[in-house]
C-alpha cells in the first residue's frame, strides 16, 4: 500500500509542476498590439468629475471627459479643450469661451454653448447632500458657494452665470478677478458630461446614510458616464477591472489602444511583482527603491516633471515654535539633503521653497536652511531654552506619496538628525486617513510630514491654497501683510507684476518659516518595452489616447 | 436528535445577540472619524464640522443601538466610506472571492494531509514520522503572511511559474454569474478561463492551507494510530482481512471522526488568515476589504464584516456540531 | 519484535509512581523533539535576556552613508546580516528583537492565562446559573473568528505594542477559561473533593489546593501553545499595520512588515526575521507538544517513547487560535 500511495503522490506533484510549467509558457497574459493593462493604486470612487476630488478617479476620468480648458501635454498649463479661445472682459468679471466646433457627447447629444451652461449651471445649484465637502471639493475651492447655499457652505461664490451667447459662444460671470480660474479649469472636476445622459441616468439623484457617507443612487456615475473624450465605459467590476473602449465618434485622433483595462493594485510591491511577471504593461506610483531593478530587468520607467512639494509642517501657535528663533532652529536641523539622497531614488531635490521651481513666481532670492546642527543648538540657546528642546512630531502609517514614498523612512531619518542637533523627538503616528490628515488640518499635531502636489499650473495653488488664509494646521499665525499680499496677487491681472508679488511671498514665508519644504519629486511610471507615446505630467493629467503597444 | 438540533438553533439567539451586541460597542469605542477620511488632504475642520452637522453623528448611543439593530435587521448596513457602495453589495460580491480561496485551502489540507498523516502513522516511529511531525510543526510556527511572501517572491516573480495577483487574468473576458469564478468557468465551459483561474488559486490556498494541513496531519497521524490500537481493528486483522481493507473499511472511517470536526473548526482560521493571505496576493475578497476598511476607518465595512463572518463560523461550527452527532450518536445525549 | 518482547521491555522501564511531575519530566527528557524545543527556547531566552552584550551595534543607530548608493548592502564583514533601509545593523536588530519577542509572549499569554483561569475555575466549581452566563459569554467571544477579534479589540484601543499585546490575550481567554472549567468539572465530581466536602473543607480551599493543582496541566500546555501563536499573530497584525507605532523599535514582524517593500532588492531583510519568528514558535510548539505528551495521565506508569500515544478527548484539543 505504502509504496503505491507515495509513487502516486510523487506522479501528482510532478504532473502538476509539469502543466503549470508549461501553462506558464502559454502565458494568458500576453497581450494583443491593441491592449493595454494598466495597474493603479485604487478604483474609482465614480466616473462623475463633478463629484471626485481623488486621483485615481481623475485618471479614469480624463479619458472620458474633456472640458473647456486643456493642458499642454507635459505640462500643468493652459491649453484649447473643448473651447478653442477665451478671453475676458475689460473688468475682468466675465470671460467668454469660443467653443470647438461639431463634437458631440458619445450618446449622440451635440456639445454647445447651451450644454455649457447646463453644466455649469448644474454645479451651481448642487442642493443638500451635493454640498458635502467631500462631494464638491474643487467646486467648493475655487468657486466658493452655491445659488442656495446650505448651512454650514461657503456663503459667497466667485460664479456669478452662464450665458450662451452664440452655438458655439458661451459667457461665464464672475463676481470679482481671478487670474487663476482658468487655469483651474482645466481639472477633471470642471469637465463637460452630457446633459441629457445626466438626467437620464439621475446624475443629480444621491443620498446621505446614517453614516454620513454621500453616493449617487442613478446609475450615470458608475455605468453611464458620458463625455467627449477619447474614451467610453466599456464595463467595470469595482474590486477587478475597468474597462475603456475607444469613442468611435471622437473629433480627434483616434486612439491606438482599443482595449484600455485599468486594475487596481493596493500593494506597491504586488504591483511591480504583476508587471515583471507580464500580468499588467504598466503600473503608476512606483517605489524609487524599485527603479534600478526595473531598469535593469529592461523595462521603462518615466518620470513626472516635479510639480509637487514635500514639508515638515509647524503649528506656530504650539510653543516653543511659536518663536522663529526655534523653528529655523529646526530648519538648519532637518537633514533634508540625506532624505532626499537616501529615499528617493535620485530622483528628487532639496525644495528651497514651497513651490516648485518650474512655476512662475519662484524666487531665487529666498533664505536657504542647510543641516548645521551647531547652528541650532545656537539658536536655541539664544532663545533662551534649555537643550534638549522637546518637540511632537507627527508621521503617517499606510500611506506612499508621490512626494514621501515612505514616510515612516524619512520620520526616522529627520528625527535622528533632530536628535542630534539639540532636540528630543516624541513619535506620533496615525493612519494617512482619517486620523493623521485630521490630526494635522485640525491643529493637533506640532510638527507633522505632508506635501501637495499641484493641479494645475498657477502659484495660487501651492502657496495661495496653504497661506492665503489662516489655517488651524499652520496655527493660524498672524501675518496680515502676508494674506494680503496672496489675496492680491490672486486677482492681480498685470502677469509682470503678479510674478513679482509671488517671488516677494515666497521671500517672506521662507524667512517667516511657517513650516520647512524639503523635496520636489519626480514620481515615476513604468511601462515594459514596447509601450509608447505616454507623456507623463506634473498635474497628474495624462492621456492614453496617444499611447500605442507594439 | 430533533431535539438536538432544536436545543443547539435555540442556543444560537443569545450568541447572536451578545454578538451584536459586543459588534456594534465596540465600532463605537473606536476612534477617529468617518467625516475626514473622505476629505483626504483637504479636511479642514470647517469642512468635518460642516459634514458632522449636516449628518448628526452626535445622538446617544442607546438610540444609535436601536437605530442600528433596526436597520440591520432590515439588511441595511449602510454605505462603505471608502468606495461609496452599499456595504452589503460589496460583501456578496466579495465573499465568493474568500469562499473560493477557503475552499481550495482546506482542499489542500485534506487531499495532502489525510495521506501524509495515514503514511505517517503507518510508519510510526521511522524517519518519514518523525519528520512529517517536525514539518507539521514548522508549518504551524510559520506565519502566514510570511509563507505567502516567500511563495509569491519563489514561485511567480523568480520562476515566473504562476501568477502574482488578484483571481483572473485581466484580458479574460468571461461573465461571472455565480461570482464564484471557478463555477462561472465551468458553467461557460470556458476552459482555458478555468485554467488561469485555478492557476490563481495554487498559491494563495498552498499559504492559507498550510497551517490547517498541518494540524489535519497530525490528527489523521493521532487518530490513525488510536483506531488502529482497538479491539475491533485488531479482529479484523486477525480474522484475515487484507490488510488495505482493514485500513479503509475501519481504520479510516473511524479516524474521519475527529479528522472532520478538525476541519470544521479550521473554518474560522480560514476566515481570518484569509485576510493576510489576500493581502498578499491582492485578491479582491472579504480579506483584503477588511483590510483596508482597518486602515481607512470605515465603520459600515468593518461592522458588517466581523458580524457576517462570525455569524457564518457560528453556522458552521453549528453543522459540524449536527453532523458529528448524526455520526456518533454517543454525543446527543450528553 | 514479538508482543511478548514488546510489554517485557515495557515492564523493564515501568517507574514507580513517583508523581505526575515527576513521570512528566523523565518522558520530556527522553522526547527528542522536545529536547530541540528546549534548545531554540533556551537560544532565544539567552539572546533576549543578554542582548546588549551579544548586538554588535546599537539597533536604533543609523548610517545613511552605507545606503548612499540604494538599498540595502548585504552581509559584510562589519554586518552579518547586512543593513536595513536607515543603515541599522540588521544582526542587532534581531537580536534586541528577541526582547520584544519574548515580552510579547509572556504579556499576551498572562493576560489570556490570568483571565481565563479566574473565569473559567469560577464557572466550573460554581455551576450553575454563573457557569451558563460565563460560558455563553466566552461562546459569544469564540465566535469571532481569533485573529478578527483582536483586531477589533486593537483598533478600539489604538494601535501600539500593549495594545496589541492585550488584544491577543483578550483572544486567549476564552480558550483558558473553556479548558479550565473543563478540568475543573471533570475533577469536581472526584472521591478526593466530595470527601474533602463532607468532611467540611471550605469551598474556596477544595478549588485551591485540590482541584486547581490537578487541572492545571492542560492549561501549561495549551499556555506553551498559546505563547507560539500569540508571537505569530502580533506579527499578522504589525502586518496589517496595527501593530508597534513607533517605527525605530526592532519588533520581528514590524521589521517583516517593512521589508517587504524591499523584497525585490534586499529579500534577506524580510527572510531573517521571519525566520526568527518560525524558530522561537517552533520552540514553543515543540515543548508544548512534548509537554502534552509527557503530562497526558492516561499514558502514566506505561512509560516509553516508542508506545503509541493515545487520542485525547476532544475537548481538551484546543485548534490553534491563529
Amino acid at each position: 500500500m505504502g509504496k503505491k500511495l507515495k509513487f502516486s503522490l510523487l506522479a501528482a506533484l510532478a504532473s502538476l509542476a509539469l502543466v503549470t510549467a508549461a501553462g506558464a509558457a502559454l502565458r494568458s497574459g500576453a497581450a494583443s498590439p491593441s491592449t493595454l493593462v494598466f495597474a493603479t493604486s485604487a478604483d474609482p470612487v465614480v466616473l462623475d468629475g463633478a463629484l471626485i476630488s481623488d486621483g485615481e478617479s481623475g485618471r479614469v476620468i480624463i479619458q472620458i471627459y474633456e472640458g473647456l480648458v486643456g493642458l499642454k501635454p507635459g505640462t500643468g498649463f493652459p491649453a484649447p479643450g473643448l473651447a478653442l479661445s477665451w478671453s475676458p472682459s475689460k473688468d475682468g468679471l466675465a470671460w467668454t469661451f469660443n467653443l470647438r466646433h461639431n463634437v458631440t457627447f458619445t450618446d449622440g447629444t451635440p456639445f454647445n454653448s447651451a450644454a455649457v451652461c447646463a453644466n455649469f449651471g448644474r454645479w451651481y445649484n448642487f442642493t443638500g447632500s451635493f454640498q458635502n465637502p467631500d462631494a464638491t471639493y474643487y467646486w467648493q475651492t475655487v468657486f466658493g458657494g452655491f445659488a442656495h447655499n446650505e448651512p454650514g457652505s461657503p456663503t459667497s461664490s466667485l460664479y456669478r452665470g452662464c450665458k450662451a451667447v452664440g452655438k458655439y459662444t458661451v459667457r461665464l460671470f464672475l463676481t470679482q478677478r481671478s487670474a487663476s480660474f482658468i487655469a483651474a479649469l482645466s481639472a477633471a472636476s470642471f469637465s463637460m458630461e452630457s446633459p441629457t445622459a445626466m438626467a437620464k441616468y439621475g446624475a443629480n439623484q444621491g443620498s446621505v446614510d446614517s453614516n454620513g457617507v454621500f453616493h449617487p443612487t442613478g446609475t450615470y456615475a458608475t455605468q453611464h458616464p458620458t463625455g467627449t473624450g477619447p474614451y467610453m465605459l466599456k464595463s467595470w467590476k469595482v474590486g477587478d477591472k475597468l474597462e475603456l473602449v475607444p469613442n468611435p465618434h471622437y473629433w480627434g485622433p483616434k486612439p491606438h489602444i482599443q482595449r484600455l483595462i485599468f486594475k487596481a493594485i493596493s500593494d506597491n510591491a504586488a504591483r511591480l511583482q504583476a508587471l515583471e511577471s507580464g500580468e499588467v504593461d504598466g503600473y503608476d506610483l512606483v517605489a524609487p527603491q524599485d527603479i534600478p531593478t526595473l531598469k535593469k530587468a529592461g523595462f521603462q520607467v518615466l518620470s513626472r516633471p516635479p510639480f509637487n512639494v514635500a514639508y515638515v509642517g509647524f503649528n506656530s501657535s504650539i510653543p516653543p515654535l511659536d518663536n522663529q528663533l526655534v523653528r529655523q532652529a529646526v530648519a538648519y536641523g532637518l537633514d533634508r539633503q540625506s532624505v532626499v539622497n537616501s529615499f528617493y531614488g535620485g530622483r528628487a531635490r532639496v525644495a528651497q521653497e514651497f513651490m516648485p521651481p518650474q512655476l512662475f513666481g519662484y524666487s531665487k532670492k529666498v533664505q536657504k536652511y542647510t543641516y548645521d546642527p551647531n547652528k541650532s543648538k545656537a539658536l536655541l540657546k539664544q532663545a533662551g531654552l534649555t537643550l534638549p528642546v522637546k518637540l511632537d512630531f507627527w508621521y503617517p502609517t499606510s500611506v506612499s506619496r508621490p512626494y514621501m514614498p515612505d514616510p515612516k523612512a524619512n520620520f526616522e531619518a529627520f528625527a535622528a538628525g533632530l536628535e542630534k542637533a539639540g532636540f528630543q523627538i516624541v513619535a506620533h503616528s496615525a493612519p494617512w486617513r482619517p486620523d493623521y490628515l485630521s490630526a494635522v488640518n485640525s491643529g493637533k499635531a506640532q510638527m507633522y510630514l505632508v506635501g501637495w502636489t499641484g493641479d494645475w499650473g498657477d502659484p495660487d495653488n501651492f502657496i495661495g491654497t496653504f497661506f492665503r488664509t489662516p489655517q488651524d494646521a499652520w496655527g493660524n499665525f498672524k501675518y496680515p501683510a502676508l494674506y494680503a499680499l496672496l489675496t492680491k496677487a490672486l486677482g492681480e491681472t498685470d502677469s509682470a507684476k503678479r510674478v513679482a508679488e509671488y517671488q516677494q511671498a515666497n521671500e517672506l514665508i521662507m524667512k517667516f518659516l511657517p513650516g520647512v519644504p524639503y523635496a520636489h519629486t519626480s514620481p515615476a511610471i513604468a511601462f515594459r518595452k514596447g509601450i509608447s507615446g505616454y507623456v507623463p505630467s506634473p498635474v497628474d493629467v495624462q492621456a492614453f489616447s496617444t499611447v500605442s503597444v507594439k | 436528535m430533533l431535539r438536538f438540533v432544536v436545543r443547539r438553533l435555540l442556543l444560537l439567539v443569545p450568541i447572536m445577540v451578545g454578538l451584536s451586541l459586543l459588534v456594534f460597542l465596540w465600532i463605537h469605542a473606536l476612534p477617529g472619524t468617518p467625516a475626514v477620511a473622505l476629505l483626504g488632504e483637504r479636511a479642514t475642520p470647517q469642512n468635518v464640522a460642516q459634514f458632522k452637522r449636516q449628518y448628526g453623528l452626535d445622538k446617544p448611543i442607546y438610540d444609535q443601538y436601536l437605530a442600528w439593530t433596526k436597520t440591520t435587521l432590515k439588511g441595511d448596513f449602510g454605505y462603505s466610506i471608502e468606495d461609496r457602495r452599499k456595504v452589503t453589495t460589496d460583501f456578496f460580491e466579495r465573499f465568493p472571492s474568500t469562499v473560493e480561496l477557503a475552499v481550495a485551502a482546506m482542499l489542500v489540507s485534506v487531499l495532502l494531509g489525510i495521506p501524509l498523516g495515514f503514511i505517517a502513522a503507518k510508519r510510526y516511529g521511522t524517519w518519514l514520522d518523525h519528520s512529517s511531525l517536525v514539518a507539521s510543526l514548522i508549518g504551524i510556527s510559520t506565519p502566514v503572511f510570511f509563507l505567502a511572501i516567500i511563495l509569491k517572491y519563489l514561485f511567480a516573480v523568480k520562476l515566473h511559474w504562476l501568477p502574482t495577483v488578484g483571481r483572473i487574468s485581466p484580458l479574460i473576458d468571461t461573465p461571472h454569474p455565480t461570482n464564484f469564478y471557478v463555477l462561472d468557468a465551468i458553467i461557460q465551459r470556458d476552459w482555458s478561463a478555468l485554467w488561469d483561474v485555478i492557476k490563481h488559486l495554487i498559491l494563495p490556498a498552498l499559504a492559507l492551507g498550510s497551517i490547517p494541513l498541518a494540524i489535519v496531519a497530525r490528527i489523521t497521524r493521532a487518530a490513525v494510530l488510536d483506531v488502529q490500537n482497538e479491539d475491533y481493528v485488531r479482529t479484523a486483522r486477525a480474522k484475515g482481512l487484507a490488510p488495505r481493507i482493514v485500513d479503509r473499511r475501519h481504520v479510516l472511517r473511524n479516524a474521519l471522526l475527529p479528522i472532520s470536526t478538525i476541519i470544521g473548526l479550521q473554518t474560522g482560521f480560514l476566515l481570518s488568515g484569509a485576510i493576510l493571505t489576500e493581502t498578499v496576493f491582492a485578491r479582491p475578497g472579504v480579506g483584503t476589504w477588511l483590510a483596508s476598511a482597518i486602515a481607512y476607518r470605515d465603520y459600515p465595512v468593518l461592522e458588517a464584516g466581523i458580524l457576517f463572518l462570525s455569524i457564518l463560523f457560528v453556522l458552521v461550527n453549528l453543522l459540524v456540531d449536527i453532523s458529528y452527532a448524526i455520526i456518533n450518536p454517543r454525543i446527543r445525549y450528553s | 519484535m514479538s508482543a511478548a518482547q514488546a510489554q517485557a521491555a515495557e515492564v523493564a522501564f515501568e517507574t514507580p509512581q513517583t508523581g505526575l511531575w515527576r513521570d512528566a519530566w523523565f518522558r520530556l527528557r527522553r522526547n527528542p523533539a522536545a529536547i530541540a524545543g528546549f534548545v531554540f527556547l533556551a537560544l532565544f531566552v539567552v539572546v533576549a535576556v543578554f542582548a546588549p552584550l551579544l548586538a554588535p551595534y546599537k539597533p536604533l543607530d543609523q548610517n545613511l552613508k552605507l545606503i548612499a548608493n540604494g538599498c540595502c548592502p548585504g552581509p559584510s564583514a562589519h554586518h552579518w546580516f547586512g543593513v536595513d533601509r536607515l543603515g541599522r545593523d540588521e544582526l542587532s536588530r534581531i537580536i534586541y528583537g528577541a526582547r520584544y519577542s519574548l515580552l510579547i509572549g509572556v504579556v499576551s499569554v498572562s493576560v489570556g492565562l490570568s483571565v481565563g483561569i479566574v473565569l473559567g475555575s469560577i464557572a466550573g466549581y460554581l455551576g450553575g446559573a454563573v457557569d451558563s452566563l460565563i460560558m455563553r459569554c466566552m461562546d459569544v467571544m469564540l465566535s469571532i473568528p481569533g485573529l478578527l477579534l483582536a483586531i477589533g479589540v486593537v483598533a478600539a484601543l489604538g494601535p501600539g505594542l500593549w495594545q496589541v499585546m492585550v488584544a491577543v490575550g483578550v483572544a486567549n481567554i476564552p480558550i483558558f477559561a473553556r479548558l479550565l472549567r473543563g478540568s475543573v468539572l471533570a475533577q469536581r465530581e472526584n472521591d478526593f473533593v466530595l470527601a474533602a466536602r463532607s468532611v467540611g473543607v471550605k469551598r474556596r480551599s477544595i478549588l485551591l489546593s485540590h482541584i486547581l493543582p490537578n487541572a492545571i496541566s492542560p492549561v501549561i500546555v495549551q499556555g506553551t501553545l498559546a505563547l507560539a501563536t500569540a508571537i505569530i499573530d502580533v506579527a499578522g497584525l504589525s502586518f496589517l499595520g496595527l501593530g508597534d507605532q513607533d517605527p525605530s523599535r526592532p519588533e520581528w514582524g514590524a521589521m517583516l512588515t517593512d521589508a517587504n517593500e524591499y523584497l525585490q532588492i534586499a529579500p534577506l531583510l524580510a527572510i531573517v526575521p521571519g525566520l526568527a519568528i518560525v524558530v522561537s514558535a517552533l520552540g514553543f510548539n515543540l515543548i508544548g507538544d512534548g509537554l502534552r505528551e509527557a503530562l497526558d495521565p492516561k499514558l502514566r506508569g506505561r512509560v516509553g517513547f516508542w508506545r503509541q500515544p493515545k487520542l485525547e478527548p476532544l475537548s481538551e484539543r484546543v485548534a490553534p487560535n491563529v
